[in-house]
């Protein structure tokens, strides 16, 4: 019934459509095999667009791709800095606009102090809002058109996916080599039966 | 191995290797966690139907006040800040323990944290939510906010003529909750992503649809998790002076004042300290019984809970420093106005409320030196109960006693809460509980990919037995 809902918001163009992927996944258990399955499938030219999928950050995972510093920083202090300027801009908007003198407390420079906390406060939501605006970028989500390809991917199994790249390619043999339990074809790919492999 | 350093190696064995004795591998998290959700134990639609009750009770308490007006609340000359802004700085405080453990013990590293920095979160949330209510029921005709309040602060002058002082701390207020609940839910929700795909991943048809939808189609690509880390990271960084802020300037409320007994400058650690004591005494109190309802045994250990109460100790004694300086302070200063109401307030008509709040929080948590007690749950469970009683008492100590009696003994006066304000003070706590309760129905009470992080890792055979003999090795050097 859902289906067929979202088939039809599909065909109206209410939703986005789902994008086919043509590809091979190789299903790993264990950490360190993908480990090394990523550091072979680096040294191949061929196969520089590969995907790894993890359950959880294991920064293993991180080392052998050869990932460094993370760009969503640049995003977070941009954001910072311009809320550290917002917040300030506005104190100094409303004393010029409107002096309001409690206190004998003249607003404007000679307040600056008490601006500080105004000036703090903004600088820390939007360097909060910056960095998941950043992590939202970088990390390509909101995603609704790439579809799920195996639902233990966020549960407890590691995957390689290779695009483009059949299940009886070299690279996938490297990666059954490698310690890879289970190919799975995706896209064009998927008319071949998924084959059950004994990893080594 | 001699025995001059045979504490070395047993500290490398405990802290460096982290030898929590897990019976379950990461196979086991996604079952445990996303299975008990399905089917909880009984008691717990008892307690969400309690805590309805409660939120039922409170809301015909504030429909009585908004019918009849304030005169409803105890509130009057001189005591206008009575219960309700004792109930205000009581549910900021509370949040504070969630990002002092979701942000600062993450910035430290504390693997313990990884078990309940969810609820400690939602806890947070709800906290913060339930404040907020506050100065809106304090407002008293409260239809009349949407004219000053609805249009966005920036917006404000433009609007409705109306011109806030960003000179007073009241102001500062203002943009430190708010700011305090955006990032707060923010950082609550990013950690929800990767745990709502886990959700989408082994269910069907709507439900599927759903979680996919409030996952934002999160695929748990190495390149995500890089990514999600720096932000997680960089957020938990600018939270943690964000949480010391926020508390600093609801201490200023009052410090900025010329009222004795407000006008400290210890304030805003006091006030920080003591939100993170009641806060953290409130996640044990939550987590204890949540626990038990939905089966996690298995992931939350005693090593965990006992973390919990050795962190309600440290925060007690800095409290106890704080009560004991307070009075030093005050007799030291020479100003008999701020002496008076110090020594008032031990002997006086409110010493009762004093009384409580010192045995509540600084003499109880002293049992958490034993270890058996701060793993005895039944013990901890009590203490940590009377350690929130003993924290609403200390706001309303600060609140109504310095309130009471000021420079003029001819505006001095008395307050007691009516039992309108009772019983709205009741149903936040049924308020605050029915959206917890609710909250650990539908998602994730742990959160599951921080779990997986903390135990251990899933290394094939041939690699375990390797990590394994260099430990001994090492442990062996040692």
């Amino acid at each position: 019934m859902l289906d067929k809902v979202i088939e039809l918001l599909i065909r109206f163009g209410l939703l986005p459509e789902r994008a086919v992927q043509h590809g091979t996944l190789v299903i790993f258990d264990y950490l360190d095999h993908t480990c090394n399955a990523i550091e072979r499938m680096r040294q191949r030219a061929d196969c520089q667009d590969y995907e790894v999928f993890a359950p959880t950050s294991y920064h293993e995972l991180e080392h052998a791709a050869g990932f460094g510093y993370s760009p969503v920083r640049w995003f977070t202090l941009v954001m910072a800095l311009s809320g550290t300027f917002f917040g300030f801009l506005i104190c100094f908007l409303y004393a010029y606009d409107y002096p309001l003198m409690v206190g004998g407390k003249t607003p404007g420079l000679y307040s600056l102090p008490a601006y500080v906390v105004i000036g703090f406060e903004m600088t820390i939501l939007f360097g909060g809002v910056g960095t998941i605006l950043g992590m939202l970028v970088f990390c390509k989500i909101p995603n609704p058109k790439t579809p799920v390809l195996d639902d233990r991917l966020t549960d407890d199994k590691f995957g390689v996916f290779l695009p483009g790249k059949s299940p009886e390619s070299a690279p996938v043999s490297v990666l059954k080599e490698c310690g890879g339990k289970e190919v799975k074809g995706f896209g064009q790919f998927s008319t071949q039966a998924t084959k059950e492999e004994e990893g080594a | 191995m001699s025995t001059t350093t045979e504490p070395l190696a047993k500290a490398y064995k405990d802290e460096i290797l982290d030898k929590t004795s897990w019976n379950v591998s990461i196979s086991a998290v996604n079952d445990g966690v996303l299975v008990a959700l399905r089917k909880p134990h009984p008691s717990f639609y008892v307690a969400w139907g309690v805590a309805l009750l409660a939120t039922i009770m409170g809301a015909i308490c504030w429909g009585i006040q908004i019918t009849y007006g304030l005169g409803m609340a105890g509130i009057n000359s001189p005591v206008y800040w009575g219960v309700y802004i004792t109930n205000f700085v009581f549910w900021v405080g509370i949040g504070h323990a969630g990002t002092l453990i979701s942000a600062i013990l993450f910035l430290f590293r504390a693997k313990w944290r990884n078990t309940v920095n969810r609820s400690a979160e939602a806890m947070t949330i709800f906290a913060v939510i339930t404040a907020g209510l506050f100065p809106l029921i304090h407002a008293g005709r409260v239809w009349k906010i949407p004219l000053w309040m609805a249009p966005v602060v920036g917006a404000l002058p433009t609007t409705n003529n109306l011109w806030p002082n960003l000179l007073s701390p009241l102001m500062w207020d203002v943009f430190a909750i708010s700011t305090y609940l955006t990032i707060s839910l923010l950082f609550w929700y990013m950690g929800l992503v990767p745990d709502m795909a886990s959700i989408r991943d082994r269910s069907k048809g709507i439900k599927r649809f759903i979680y996919g939808f409030l996952s934002f189609g999160w695929r748990g690509t190495i390149k995500q998790w890089w990514h999600y880390e720096a932000g997680y990271g960089l957020l938990a960084a600018l939270a943690t002076p964000l949480v010391l802020s926020v508390h600093s300037v609801v201490s200023w409320d009052f410090a900025m004042s010329i009222q004795p007994g407000w006008h400290t400058t210890i304030f805003p650690p006091y006030f920080v300290a003591g939100a993170i004591l009641s806060g953290i005494a409130m996640v044990y109190f939550l987590v204890i019984p949540v626990r038990y309802m939905f089966r996690l045994e298995r992931f939350i250990l005693p090593d965990h809970l006992e973390a919990c109460n050795k962190l309600v100790l440290l925060t007690s004694t800095i409290v106890f420093y704080a009560y004991g300086i307070e009075f030093f302070v005050a007799w030291y200063s020479g100003n008999p106005y701020e002496w008076g109401v110090f020594v008032k307030r031990a002997i006086g008509p409110y010493a009762f409320y004093f009384w409580v709040m010192v045995f509540c929080n600084c003499i109880f948590p002293m049992i958490y030196w034993f270890k058996w007690a701060r793993r005895n749950i039944l013990i901890a469970m009590v203490v940590n109960c009377l350690v929130n009683v003993g924290m609403w008492f200390e706001r309303y100590n600060i609140v109504v006693s310095s309130l009471v009696e000021d420079f003029l003994p001819g505006s001095w006066g008395h307050y007691a809460p009516s039992l309108v304000e009772i019983g709205i003070t009741i149903g936040s706590f049924g308020w605050f509980f029915f959206w917890f309760f609710l909250f650990c129905k539908y998602f994730p009470f742990i959160s599951m990919s921080e779990l997986k992080l903390i135990m251990p890792k899933p290394w094939s055979p041939e690699k375990q037995k390797e990590i394994d003999a260099a430990e001994q090795a090492q442990v062996a050097r040692l």
